[in-house]
């Protein structure tokens, strides 16, 4: 059995793989994005206040 | 609107603006991301010669339009820093280049999938194909050059030139389908486009979508990127000793 006919149950019958495979995909790249933002700001946060309360 | 926009040269007043903003930008983002896969994948009609499979547009249109618009936005700003030295254009074109780069990596991976059913090919070397995948190279060189420098100014010089000179692909990308014969269908938005009113409001929906995307990014990214650059500042070590207590 191939992918397409695997997914064929969901909307959108024949196309379904295709068309949620781009979703999914598109959705975890921006996901991404974001937790690779979130992050990199809280490790700045954490770095700059050792930083600071070492120089007092 | 002038005085606000040179006010903003300030790294503080930048900083508290994308405080302010990202609210701003995150509800409409989440509000219209969510009317707009809603009009794209269940209120517009399938279409009459690619059934269901056409829904990929909705991500493929915006992105592709965003990785370029990103694109232009990023030398631009680089071009400001380049001529005014204002340090916030620099940390508007830095954090640019990755979220460019994701839009870029959306518009190719969508692409490549719609093109398997319809096409039968992942891939071609087609204009457009290849015109888009040499505008994500540019995003990398970008992001290494830039980080290849231990002075952000330097850093920041080096690749606002390389922006620019890029600047070229931007028209390559958009005619490619008019100047050379190529599998890609041509412009999906403007005359010859989708024609469906339901159609038109889904993909008008998602680009607005992505827009409030890029802005709600940069401003999360800038604000990191500040406290980085001005971490000898006073104001910086009350912000984050304020944040973390």
């Amino acid at each position: 059995m191939t992918m397409v006919e695997i997914f064929s149950f969901l909307p959108y019958g024949k196309y379904a793989f295709y068309v949620w495979l781009a979703y999914g995909v598109s959705a975890l790249t921006i996901i991404a994005l974001f937790v690779s933002a979130m992050r990199n700001h809280a490790n700045t946060l954490l770095a700059l206040t050792n930083k600071f309360s070492r120089s007092k | 609107m002038w005085k606000w926009i040179q006010r903003q040269a300030s790294p503080k007043v930048f900083y508290q603006t994308c405080n302010r903003l990202i609210p701003w930008f995150f509800w409409p983002f989440i509000s219209l991301l969510i009317l707009g896969l809603y009009w794209s994948l269940v209120v517009s009609p399938a279409d009459y010669q690619q059934g269901d499979g056409y829904r990929i547009i909705f991500i493929h249109v915006p992105s592709a339009i965003l990785s370029m618009m990103v694109y232009a936005v990023m030398a631009i700003a680089g071009g400001i820093g380049l001529i005014w030295q204002i340090k916030m254009a620099e940390i508007v074109a830095k954090v640019s280049a990755p979220i460019g780069a994701g839009f870029t990596i959306i518009a190719l991976a969508s692409g490549a999938i719609w093109g398997k059913p319809m096409w039968g090919a992942w891939w071609v070397w087609d204009a457009r194909l290849t015109s888009e995948l040499v505008l994500l190279f540019l995003y990398l060189a970008y992001m290494s050059l830039n980080s290849a420098f231990d002075n952000p100014r330097t850093a920041a010089k080096s690749s606002s030139i390389l922006a620019i000179v890029g600047l070229i692909n931007l028209p390559i990308i958009h005619y490619s389908v008019k100047w050379w014969n190529t599998l890609h269908q041509g412009y999906s938005v403007g005359t010859g486009g989708i024609k469906d009113p339901d159609m038109q409001i889904a993909l008008a929906l998602m680009f607005v979508a992505s827009i409030l995307l890029y802005a709600l990014l940069v401003a999360i990214k800038a604000r990191t990127e500040v406290l980085i650059r001005e971490q000898n500042s006073r104001w910086v070590q009350e912000e984050v000793r304020s944040l973390m207590s």
